[in-house]
């Protein structure tokens, strides 16, 4: 998967972005997508103790809270980037909430939905080379260094 | 330490005309008579204050800006330099009956209201701690004191975590004998707190300061008020 590295920051470039709030989405085969937090974001929140997801079949409009994430000194929202319905969630984060830490783009996704104005939504999100550069825009604008990862995180080459 | 920046050139950006509005805010207040009376700079406050001895910090340069009206000085100190305030109060032993910890709660409360970036800042750590207490509409619980659920306390959480029941039977009162019970909130009260905070405008607050906080707290609160039958309440 082609990946950017920016100051240890790692940018998947397949996947869409909503940066300013700091999560992806991933499109599926099978029509659902999946969404979760982005390097960037596990990085702003420190270690993760606790991510609570809204349970399946919870409908959500885009900017609503998918998840509530809690790390030691900050606590927020996962806000969806795209309107749909919750139809999974990834059950491993109740007992270990540090995945999204260590793998935000695969084992530390957070919710798969059904999405009910994709195509139109998709265009709102950024992707490739154009994510990657509103990324550094962004890093440099908040005066953002760079990411760290914990013990055990996925590595890109 | 950060020293205070009085150059006046930080905020020049921002009108004349803001910054009145704000200190307007300020003196518009119904405490605002009962804690300036004016300064004549004995010095009493500062020495008295734990704040003045970290940090770049004076309750005497708080009084005399406001009673001189320096609406310049003090929408820099409303920005850089009231949260450097405790609030403990030991400033309240002037000669002339000032009290610049109440001048700065004042100011404190139009800078949450009027959403300033440095109230932001100055809350963001206490996100968390604001999110418990108002979605469980209770403090921080003994249980709690689990080793990952809050790092900065240090080491010693897990010993204590393993033997909570016995170092809270330690304790002298009764009702503390229990890690559940005290902190247990009725139905009816957490119902009657989202109720007060929707209406005395405590959400509204919130939302100009963080975003985040203020939705999932929404999110936590509605569904609890859906189920209690108050589907009327909304908080957008």
């Amino acid at each position: 998967m082609s990946h950017e590295n920016l100051n240890g920051c790692i940018i998947l470039k397949d996947l869409h972005y909503s940066v300013a709030d700091n999560t992806w989405v991933k499109v599926n085969d099978d029509g659902t997508v999946t969404v979760g937090m982005t390097d960037v974001a596990q990085n702003l929140a420190g270690p993760i103790l606790h991510a609570r997801t809204k349970g399946v079949g919870t409908g959500r409009r885009k900017g609503k809270p998918i998840a509530t994430v809690e790390s030691g000194k900050w606590v927020g929202p996962v806000k969806s980037p795209i309107s749909g319905e919750i139809v999974g969630v990834n059950e491993g984060l109740e007992a270990d909430a540090q995945l999204i830490n260590r793998s935000p783009y695969r084992n530390g996704w957070v919710v798969k939905m059904k999405p009910e104005n994709l195509d139109a939504e998709l265009a709102d999100l950024e992707t490739g080379d154009a994510a990657v550069a509103s990324y550094k825009a962004k890093m440099e604008n908040d005066n953002m260094a760079g990411c760290t990862h914990i013990e055990g995180s996925d590595t890109y080459e | 330490m950060m020293a205070l920046d009085l150059s006046m050139n930080k905020y020049s950006d921002v009108s004349m005309a803001e910054k009145e509005r704000l200190f307007d805010e300020v003196k518009a207040d119904e405490r605002w008579h009962h804690v300036l009376y004016g300064c004549y700079e004995c010095g009493i406050c500062v020495a008295a204050c734990p704040s003045a001895r970290f940090y770049d910090f004076s309750p005497r340069v708080i009084a005399q800006s406001v009673a001189r009206e320096d609406v310049d000085l003090v929408y820099t100190l409303m920005n850089d330099s009231i949260w450097d305030c405790s609030q403990c109060f030991s400033c309240d032993r002037c000669p002339r009956q000032n009290s610049p910890g109440q001048i700065i709660t004042i100011m404190r409360e139009v800078a949450v209201k009027n959403g300033l970036k440095s109230a932001k800042t100055a809350l963001e750590g206490y996100g968390r701690i604001i999110y418990k207490i108002m979605s469980t509409g209770s403090q921080v619980s003994p249980d709690m004191l689990q080793p990952n659920a809050f790092p900065d306390w240090g080491g010693h959480v897990k010993e204590i975590s393993d033997n909570l029941d016995v170092w809270r039977r330690a304790l002298p009162p009764e009702t503390l004998h229990t890690t559940e019970t005290g902190w247990k909130i009725t139905d009816k009260t957490i119902i009657e707190l989202y109720l007060i905070w929707h209406m005395t405008g405590v959400m509204d607050l919130i939302q100009g300061v963080d975003e985040g906080l203020y939705m999932i707290l929404v999110d936590v609160m509605e569904e609890r008020l859906e189920e209690a039958g108050y589907d009327d309440v909304t908080f957008d």
